[in-house]
């Protein structure tokens, strides 16, 4: 992630005609997603170390039960949980340009086949909400991943309908989304 | 005889465990010796009756070990689910000492990783070797750089004379509903044929599917352990054995350059049997168009 953002900033600089200009409002988003990320993930490891660490386990009991309270302690510290909390305004259009570049390319075709063939899933979404169980997680377009800005592994992208969503992968939590995301 | 009874009679012996396995695989010594299920953890009869058939294969051969290709708790995924769902159908074989390597669907909580009896170590995608048999658990629904990166790193210290994949989506496969995922396809299918994968087995498809090699790879479709969809398979030329009106599983055994498979429906019938020789990576390359 820091790499494609550091690649980016230095072609930009590279051709920018002067100094006053060498400011890549993209990279610059992409940077403040990338934050905004962190301190999300930072308290949901400060939550889940409040927590016996789950660890593999023969009791499925052990493993709903984190799931569940790790949800709840970080919705709790974090009432402000709410649709744009990362996904702001001018992150969401620098993220709906990146997606639409992915799908305007040579891939395009293949990647919207993907999403076709991914047993698309419908779900009315809310910000700090639980991804119900019931919904299949429909799979993300490997050549997707490939554009967006990489997460860490606390938390990863969803597509539901048109909508990208920011899920966080221990609690199983909609963390945020961005709707019509998808052309 | 009364259109009832006559019902009654022909489900009973639709749903009877053929009496005496047919074992179709050769039992060679020391060989490498598992079971292969997909789509599995629906918690409804046909996944205890393919079950039984697999505690009956496992009288005969005696595998050591089970691949799950997704899928495996269907609906909600309460402690009652993975008794339901996974525990008592295949009781069985986990009384018997058979480990089960687990591999995540669009259906699987993603936390499953923890459970332990799925041996997946807390990750969503591992390796392990078995023998000469080095085989990749993969997360299809997930396919980051960070996990391509990682699969073409093993794949290349692999020192094992087999590399077999198995994951959730399809990458070749002729059944209508979901079809191939042709974005995985073009991402990863480069590195199996780079890094020298021998076999990949995908589940999704409610059907039991084998491929004619595709650029020298060896492709399976098991979906149908529990689900199944009716009469999903279109006819292709690229299709070497279909099977869509019943559910199925699959026995695999491996010695030396040889891989031994025998695909046994939930009545007991053997779908497919055959015997693979080993490719070698020149091979693979060379049967590229």
């Amino acid at each position: 992630m820091k790499s494609s953002i550091l690649l980016r900033s230095v072609l930009f600089l590279a051709a920018s005609p002067s100094p006053s200009q060498a400011v890549d409002p993209g990279a610059l988003l992409i940077q403040d997603f990338e934050n905004r990320v962190q301190q999300y993930v930072k308290l949901q490891k400060q939550m889940e170390a409040t927590l016996p660490a789950l660890k593999p386990t023969a009791s499925a009991e052990k493993i709903a039960h984190h799931e569940r309270e790790l949800g709840e302690r970080i919705r709790a510290s974090r009432p402000g949980l709410e649709q744009g909390s990362i996904f702001t305004p001018e992150i969401a259009a620098e993220l709906r340009r990146v997606i639409a570049s992915a799908m305007q390319g040579s891939d395009a075709a293949q990647v919207t086949k993907s999403l076709q063939r991914a047993e698309p899933v419908r779900l009315k979404l809310r910000a700090g909400a639980t991804y119900p169980h019931i919904t299949p997680l429909q799979s993300m377009p490997p050549t997707l991943l490939m554009n967006l800005p990489q997460l860490p592994p606390e938390v990863d992208y969803r597509v539901v309908a048109k909508d990208l969503v920011l899920r966080d992968v221990k609690a199983n939590l909609i963390v945020d989304f961005l709707s019509n995301a998808i052309p | 005889m009364s259109r009832g009874l006559f019902t009654l009679v022909l489900l009973l012996t639709r749903a009877a465990p053929a009496q005496t396995p047919d074992l179709k695989l050769p039992l060679k010594p020391n060989s490498v010796r598992f079971a292969v299920i997909g789509d599995s953890g629906t918690g409804e009869r046909p996944q205890y009756e393919v079950a039984q058939q697999m505690a009956h294969y496992h009288e005969l051969f005696p595998f050591d070990f089970v691949l799950m290709l997704g899928d495996n708790i269907y609906g909600s995924q309460l402690p009652a689910d993975y008794t339901k769902k996974f525990e008592e159908p295949y009781k069985p074989l986990l009384d018997a000492g058979v480990k089960f390597y687990a591999s995540l669907g669009n259906h699987d909580d993603p936390n499953q990783r923890f459970y332990k009896p799925f041996n997946m170590g807390g990750q969503r995608y591992y390796d392990f070797k078995k023998g000469d048999v080095r085989f990749f658990a993969l997360d299809s629904n997930y396919m980051d750089p960070a996990q391509l990166t990682w699969l073409d790193t093993q794949l290349k210290r692999s020192d094992a004379a087999w590399n077999i994949c198995f994951f959730h989506h399809p990458l070749y496969t002729h059944a209508r509903f979901h079809g191939a995922d042709v974005d995985l396809r073009a991402v990863i299918e480069p590195i199996f044929l780079k890094d020298g994968v021998n076999v990949v087995l995908a589940g999704h498809q409610h059907v039991y599917e084998r491929m004619n090699p595709q650029k020298g790879i060896y492709y399976f479709v098991l979906g149908n352990a529990g689900e199944l969809r009716f009469h999903d398979l279109r006819a292709s030329p690229e299709t070497v054995k279909g099977f869509d009106t019943d559910r199925a599983f699959m026995l695999v055994e491996i010695s030396g350059d040889e891989l031994y498979f025998q695909t046994v429906s939930r009545t007991g019938e053997t779908v497919d049997a055959a015997a693979l020789p080993r490719q070698t990576k020149r091979q693979q390359v060379s049967s590229q168009p």
